[in-house]
């Protein structure tokens, strides 16, 4: 059977979970003001922003600290990861877990869910996952330099207006254009 | 279940119906297409609105200005918490020294502003580097922004202190004043003096006062009995006495004189 | 002012403040997922020029926080100096966005959207999120070599109405200015692209 109606079999009660068409996407600007709002409810409820690469380094962190303790806490690039009650105490992490959480509601409630690779015509399945591991390693660094990535530094930054924000911002685009051409056949 | 391998959902490379509403082009989509197309219209309508609510907020932002005193009320009474006030000068938190701002001034600290409280006058024949000339009153009313790191600074540091409390008593935290004001400077920065006497540690500490005082086109001296504390601003400045009668002005004069 | 409530670096972690960010996870993966940034494939389109669905969400965004902010400080009920704002420093944001941006491109998701499209079952978000925290691994364990480079140019908190001696008031302004120009733009850039009138 179809992956359709896999699903469709595993979960009975939950009828939007799988559509003969999904829903077109909402308005970027309406889902970018949705998202906005988010944001300032963060600032105001709990003074800070919202973010995602720091809730890696923390899993990451956590794992290293499991399998040889001394040597992270000897690490600050690790140390300063280890927040008292492990990686399940932390700010960022349980945020992840809702950006996870709420990516699947909405998806599920559009009739998008599916398991696939997403890709362009020309490239296999296991290419593009080597592109998507190999990048995301790149973003991974990236991230860890500028201290944060589009959610924590572009998204919170940039609404802050705080200048090394905006600084990545350019950069990162930038980069991202200029590299565009050398993955073109992923994509296209 | 659409493939995905190749997708053909909406935006995946290709004209994308909620996105690019170009009504040109209603004739050519097919009924479906046509629906999404009208929805892209009201879309538009809504993209229009939520800009043009956007563009009146920012105007509105400027007309509105920023928040000046919170804890201030149209009469310009204050709400102060003395005892707080009270503990933040028996820590010391609510001055720095010559030293510290020389330091601070050299390596630029983001969001610093220098305050000089003293007439127009004054200021115009010397001033700390990058230093503002505004008045008490001006002080009490000008705005600062959270990240900024003020400094008041006055010529004995008494109407500095002054302003520092009005600043205080706003709400604004990141606020100091220079204790001994521009005699502190003179002495600590442009002249600093290592008596003769001095151990071993304060010469030390004076390898490093010098070089910063270099910096402001200062000269340190050497030699001289053991200086008088600057926080006295009635003392006579030491070295001083025997060329004219000391004081900022003469100290300045003697600045100009080498060209900085 | 009753604005922010909790300082999450005052409860380091409390019942609350986590509370408060599965909440505001749930919302954001939700709004991401709308968008259609869970697809890699759409989210590049902003790089092959076709559909710059990323600038309009980023910046509506920002737009929207930023006013926001604003006004709540205006109006007292925000304290914004108690809010956290990441600290600058010059070189090492500029080169790790720089490096960022190329593992974007490659990757086609970001560290949050490659959580919304694992969710939603695409196995390249998987493969990022695994690259990203092997990513983050790598740079901790070689952090020695570029300790120096890392604490780099510091300029502490650094926002734009400090640095051009500017009002809020003004930057926020000229920040939504910034920002219509752009949507314009790429309205009128992606009608053209998908006329055929691009590549």
């Amino acid at each position: 059977m179809s992956a359709a109606e896999a699903t469709a079999l595993a979960v009975p009660a939950v009828r939007p979970a799988v559509r003969a068409e999904a829903l077109p996407y909402a308005s970027p600007y309406l889902a970018g003001v949705g998202l906005g709002l988010v944001l300032l409810a963060a600032f105001a409820l709990v003074g800070r922003g919202l973010g995602a690469s720091g809730a890696f380094s923390s899993v990451a962190a956590a794992g290293v600290s499991a399998v040889a303790p001394a040597h992270a806490a000897a690490n600050p690039a690790t140390a300063e990861y280890l927040g008292a009650g492990g990686p399940l105490r932390d700010w960022l992490v349980i945020e992840i877990a809702g950006v996870v959480l709420g990516g699947f509601a909405s998806a599920w409630l559009a009739g998008r869910l599916g398991s696939a690779v997403e890709r362009g015509p020309r490239v296999g399945a296991g290419a593009r996952l080597a592109y998507a591991g190999g990048g995301g390693l790149v973003m991974g660094i990236g991230a860890r330099l500028a201290r944060g990535c589009t959610s924590g530094q572009a998204l919170t930054g940039g609404a802050l207006l705080s200048v090394g924000s905006w600084i990545f911002i350019a950069t990162a685009f930038a980069a991202a254009y200029a590299a565009a051409p050398l993955f073109r056949r992923e994509w296209t | 279940m659409t493939s995905w391998g190749k997708s053909t959902s909406p935006g995946a490379g290709e004209p994308d119906p909620s996105t690019s509403p170009g009504t040109g082009e209603v004739a050519s989509l097919s009924g479906p297409e046509r629906a999404l197309s009208r929805g892209a219209r009201n879309h538009r309508r809504t993209h229009r609105l939520l800009a043009g609510a956007a563009a009146v907020l920012a105007i509105a932002a400027l007309a509105a200005g920023d928040r000046t005193a919170p804890a201030v009320s149209a009469t310009g009474g204050a709400r102060v918490d003395i005892a707080a006030l009270a503990r933040t000068v028996e820590a010391e938190e609510d001055h720095v020294t010559a030293l510290e701002l020389a330091a601070w001034i050299r390596e630029r600290k983001p969001g610093l502003r220098v305050v000089d409280v003293r007439g127009a006058e004054d200021f115009a024949e010397f001033h700390l580097p990058n230093a503002e000339n505004l008045t008490l009153a001006e002080v009490a009313r000008a705005p600062f922004n959270p990240d900024e790191t003020v400094v008041l600074y006055s010529e004995g540091g008494t109407h500095a202190a002054q302003g520092w409390f009005f600043l205080r008593a706003r709400g604004i935290g990141h606020v100091y004043f220079l204790r001994g004001g521009l005699y502190e400077w003179m002495t600590e920065v442009v002249n600093p003096t290592l008596s003769a006497d001095a151990t071993p540690a304060q010469r030390a500490e004076f390898a490093r006062t010098a070089e910063l005082s270099r910096y402001f086109g200062g000269v340190p001296r050497i030699g001289g009995s053991a200086p008088t504390r600057v926080d006295d601003p009635a003392a006579e400045l030491p070295g001083r006495s025997s060329e004219d009668g000391g004081g900022t002005t003469a100290a300045v004069r003697r600045v100009r004189q080498r060209g900085c | 002012m009753i604005f922010p409530l909790i300082e999450t670096e005052t409860t380091a972690g409390g019942g609350a403040g986590l509370g408060v960010a599965l909440v505001l996870g749930v919302a954001f993966g939700f709004a991401l997922e709308r968008a259609g940034l869970g697809s890699a494939r759409k989210l590049v389109g902003q790089f092959y020029g076709r559909d710059l669905t990323v600038l309009k969400v980023m910046f509506s965004a920002i737009v929207t926080a930023a006013l926001g902010l604003f006004w709540l400080s205006r109006l007292g009920l925000l304290d914004a100096s108690r809010v956290y704002v990441p600290p600058t420093y010059l070189l090492p944001q500029a080169v790790g966005g720089a490096v960022f941006g190329i593992g974007l491109v490659a990757a086609g998701l970001c560290p949050g959207t490659s959580c919304v499209a694992a969710a939603t079952g695409r196995r390249d978000g998987l493969a990022v999120v695994g690259g990203m925290l092997l990513g983050v691994l790598l740079f901790a364990e070689a952090f020695p070599l570029f300790a120096g480079f890392y604490d780099s140019t510091p300029r502490g908190t650094l926002t734009f109405p400090t640095l051009l001696h500017v009002s809020p008031a003004v930057a926020t302004a000229a920040l939504v200015a910034m920002a219509l120009a752009a949507f314009a733009g790429a309205e009128r850039l992606e009608r053209h692209v998908n006329r055929g009138g691009g590549s």
